[in-house]
């Protein structure tokens, strides 16, 4: 086993990430930025380094930087975590190349699935459904329309090099269609650095639906069933669940066949997660892949009570995956709430500061992830999520009972959070019932918006 | 210093959020920080400052300056992570020596990170006081290099 890993991410998932390798017996060295110096995973591993200033491009991002740190504390292997590098094809090869293992898939992995339009035709090779679309990228206004045209309004417009629900413009005519064309060339090469867009039917009311799978080096592939992620704002997840309340076993036997077949077909390794969209009549179609852990991984952690990270850092080693398809399991249901340090009511206005005061929920099936601690100060420079509730349950009642305890419980003073708009969704009736698609959120904040006027 | 006269100092640190203090008279140096979040933190270097004997003999209540020592002298900190090289090759003399005047344009040092040697530039008019890491030593971003008096 690797003896020692350096950590490229900050926050929880790197807190994450060290108590994976604490319990494999893993020496763990985390990076920071000058702004991170007081961060709790900086406590908790063996070594700290600090690689930059407070500004991600000059310390997260900076891969100099990183690589430098890896050889300097001599390293086997580079956890890179979610967000920053992880789906950087670059950095996992600059980390080969050096000979440090990135515990991750294959750079081509992450290249196919990167670019989205190539994603689109391994998907279909595999005899997975892909929404109708322009199927490659529209180079200019006239196409798009046309594309519209063939496949009929409401439309999406997507950046070819985006993916997490960034880079997205929605059309429902020719007019918009004409304006959000040219405004999606230009967010996308302000974002990603490549003006590519393609177009895509919008569904009406989807729900997102996605599967985690696990693939090893020797080619075995095993799905650990689907999260529900449909309970999104702006198409940023605010909570996940697994099993979906929608699907039925059949159902999930399929979109988990569908997943791992994805996977075998482009020779996928680690964790990974495909996304679908599922329609009313229970047809799913490809959305992207993620070639990387996720925020919600928990989730599925806790129903079939695998240790993900764990398993991709296990596969990062050349070990073959013990686990067996007709072995993975579904105990109980499992429910994620993630935690911003927002105000929710302000359009959701990051607010950085001191947490003055800080108590974690607990108890019976109750799990927090959080790198948050009393006295610590939120940095501004990053992103907003200071932690996540998971709750199990035997039933979804019961899993989602137990939330709404563990939001009441959660102690967070000195910001504002999300937990508010937590409670509310969570104290929904058509979320009750697991009735909630796409646009649940979107509607909810409307009609606050009229209580309020 | 007698232990009321060390708890007076931290009593007056406290009312004031003073994170820092150090005093030092002839033969004797006491530094004090409070308030770091945890026991365990980034290696920050201390600087060792050799007690140098006051010309004069002391007042009797020593004037408080906090961090006084380090206030005359500044420091060149590291920019980057990486191994810090004194001079450009193993057998060329070191870019800078103890004594030697330095400008905005000077390099100082050398940083490589993945291969590439990086010239590292004083950026200030000085006087290098102190190396205060040594040849092929790994330094993070923001380790003291170097100290300099003010030009």
């Amino acid at each position: 086993m690797f003896e020692k890993i350096l950590i490229a991410n900050r926050g929880e998932i790197a807190l994450r990430i060290i108590r994976a390798c604490k319990e494999l017996g893993i020496r763990t060295v985390a990076v920071y930025s000058e702004a991170d110096v007081n961060s709790m995973h900086v406590r908790q591993a063996d070594e700290a380094i600090c690689i930059g200033p407070a500004q991600s491009a000059k310390s997260y991002l900076n891969i100099a930087a990183i690589i430098s740190a890896a050889e300097i504390a001599d390293v086997e292997a580079i956890h890179p975590g979610y967000g920053f590098l992880a789906e950087n094809a670059h950095f996992a090869e600059i980390c080969e190349s050096c000979g440090i293992r990135f515990i991750g898939p294959r750079p081509e992995n992450i290249r196919l699935m990167g670019d989205k339009v190539e994603a689109l035709m391994a998907v279909k090779k595999a005899n997975i459904a892909i929404l109708p679309g322009s199927e490659g990228v529209v180079n200019d206004r006239d196409a798009a329309l046309a594309v519209a045209k063939r496949i009929g309004y409401p439309v999406m417009i997507k950046a070819v090099a985006g993916g997490g629900g960034r880079g997205m413009r929605i059309a429902h005519n020719d007019v918009s269609l004409a304006n959000a064309f040219l405004t999606a060339q230009a967010e996308s090469e302000a974002g990603f650095g490549n003006p590519a867009v393609y177009i895509e039917k919008r569904l009406e009311h989807p729900r997102h639906v996605e599967v985690q799978i696990l693939a090893d080096t020797q080619g075995n592939v095993v799905h650990l069933n689907e999260r529900d992620c449909s309970i999104q704002r702006r198409h940023q997840k605010l909570i996940e669940e697994s099993p979906s309340p929608r699907l039925s076993p059949k159902l999930r036997a399929k979109m988990g066949r569908a997943a791992v077949r994805l996977a075998e077909a482009i020779g996928y390794v680690s964790a990974g997660t495909v996304e679908f969209l599922l329609d009313r009549n229970d047809y799913f179609y490809f959305l992207e892949m993620n070639t990387r852990i996720q925020v919600e991984h928990p989730v599925t952690e806790i129903v079939t009570q695998v240790d993900i990270v764990k398993e991709q850092i296990r596969i990062a080693h050349g070990k073959a995956l013990k686990l067996q398809q007709s072995s993975v399991g579904l105990f109980g249901h499992a429910i994620e709430c993630r935690i911003n340090a927002e105000d929710w009511e302000k359009d959701f206005a990051p607010c950085a500061g001191r947490v003055t005061a800080y108590s974690a929920p607990g108890g019976p099936g109750v799990r927090v992830d959080s790198h948050v601690y009393a006295g610590y100060e939120i940095p501004s420079h990053y992103d907003s999520m200071i932690g996540k509730i998971i709750c199990v349950g035997h039933t979804r009642e019961s899993a989602t009972g137990r939330m709404r305890r563990a939001l009441d419980e959660y102690i967070i003073e000195g910001v504002k959070t999300t937990i508010p708009l937590h409670r509310l969704i969570l104290s929904d009736p058509r979320f009750r019932r697991g009735k909630y698609d796409t646009d649940f959120v979107d509607d909810l904040m409307e009609v606050q918006k009229k209580k309020k006027a | 210093m007698n232990i009321k006269e060390i708890k007076d100092i931290v009593a007056l640190m406290n009312e004031n959020e003073i994170t820092e203090f150090v005093i030092e008279r002839e033969g004797f140096k006491l530094s004090i920080r409070k308030g770091q979040q945890f026991e365990k933190g980034p290696a920050i270097t201390q600087v060792a400052v050799p007690i140098a004997p006051v010309a004069s003999s002391p007042p009797p209540s020593a004037p408080v300056t906090v961090g006084a020592k380090e206030a005359e002298a500044t420091f060149i900190v590291s920019p980057m992570i990486g191994t810090f090289y004194a001079s450009a090759s193993a057998d060329a003399p070191p870019f800078v020596e103890v004594g030697q005047e330095v400008d905005e344009e000077t390099v100082v040092c050398i940083i490589e990170a993945m291969k590439v040697m990086n010239e590292i530039k004083a950026e200030r008019k000085g006087t290098i006081l102190e190396a205060l890491v040594e040849n092929g030593e790994a330094v993070e971003f923001g380790k003291k290099l170097f100290r300099v008096s003010g030009g």
